[in-house]
């Protein structure tokens, strides 16, 4: 099965480093909102920068971009104070 | 406060609590073992066959549901015990009870324990607030996975386990820190990198140090000081929970000492 990485961009990276393999993009797309939705969980941003500025991308194993997305695309329907 | 030296002979508050002659009769029994990281003490329904007083890991007790996810409902480290409760009678465990840091546990027998429990105040005394003190943690850890954002509940969580093993450094892969906090592993490697970013700890695959407990303190929700507290309401035995949180109490907070800690039982 394919590594994916899903890295958090804004003007820095926040690498992740691990990786987890999926079975196609589409269920990597699952997680990707998964671990959207957790990270926005009651928060506002990170490193205090707001949601607006981070974008999740989602890279294969050679760092090639498969999709990516807003943050603030799934802030919308989450607890966000 | 002349027994200290307890402490470092056998590295558990509760142990270094007891009253000199209790312990004397209670070392008897007391083995010391190296255990590794995953040991299952007891299970969800196991009879409570030994009492664990961590003195360099720390175990966790675990919800688990059917369909195998598990989510940490508490944790002992040297404060405390697991299955301390056989003190009181037979005992079946509710939750899993396992090893999550790896190191050094005196044990007994539950039913050495028992024995040694049944004419002896201090040990029943320490058994029944201890299991207050559990569940008070317990209820904080629940109303904290409901309400605190992952960030915050992971240094609660790095903070609350430095304490336990009495280290900054924590042998700990993402994959277990995720299940401990029922979030995803990408989740918690990015939560990770942001709290190294800051400068707040360093990790590398299977390991994370802390580097600025303030900056981690500072990031931790107010969960980690209200159950670092609840340890020291054992030493006056008042009631836990006041106005449905837990407070710190005027006067003792600071009081972090070892000595100070569950002293009541010498008094």
């Amino acid at each position: 099965m394919p590594m994916y990485y899903f890295h958090l961009r804004d003007n820095k990276t926040l690498s992740d480093v691990d990786g987890t393999e999926f079975v196609d993009a589409s269920e990597a797309r699952s997680h990707a909102i998964g671990v959207a939705r957790e990270l926005i969980f009651n928060r506002n941003g990170m490193l205090d920068r707001d949601w607006s500025r981070w974008r999740m991308s989602v890279n294969d194993e050679d760092e090639n971009e498969v999709f990516s997305f807003r943050m603030v695309d799934f802030a919308a329907d989450s607890s966000v104070k | 406060m002349n027994s200290a030296p307890n402490l470092s002979r056998w590295g558990n508050r509760l142990l270094a609590a007891l009253p000199r002659e209790t312990l004397a009769m209670l070392e008897r029994d007391l083995t010391q073992v190296s255990l590794s990281q995953g040991v299952v003490c007891f299970d969800v329904g196991d009879p409570i066959d030994r009492v664990y007083f961590p003195s360099t890991g720390m175990i966790s007790l675990l919800v688990a549901t059917k369909n195998g996810d598990v989510v940490e409902a508490g944790a002992i480290g040297r404060g405390g015990a697991a299955g301390l409760q056989s003190a009181l009678g037979e005992r079946r465990s509710y939750t899993r009870a396992t090893i999550q840091i790896p190191g050094i546990f005196t044990t007994i027998s539950a039913v050495d324990f028992r024995r040694a429990a049944s004419n002896n105040g201090p040990i029943r005394d320490l058994a029944s607030r201890y299991t207050e003190v559990l569940w008070a943690e317990t209820q904080q850890t629940a109303a904290c996975n409901a309400i605190h954002d992952g960030s915050q509940r992971l240094c609660r969580w790095l903070l609350q386990s430095a304490d336990c093993i009495g280290s900054d450094h924590l042998p700990l892969t993402q994959e277990y820190l995720a299940d401990m906090l029922g979030l995803r592993r990408t989740t918690v490697t990015l939560l990770a990198q942001e709290l190294q970013e800051r400068g707040a700890i360093r990790y590398s695959r299977g390991k994370i140090m802390i580097l600025d407990r303030k900056a981690l303190e500072a990031c931790a929700c107010e969960c980690y000081e209200a159950t670092k507290d609840e340890n020291l309401s054992l030493k006056t035995g008042v009631t836990l929970i006041k106005d449905s949180t837990l407070v710190a109490r005027p006067g003792l907070t600071g009081a972090t000492d070892a000595d100070v800690l569950f002293s009541f039982a010498r008094q």
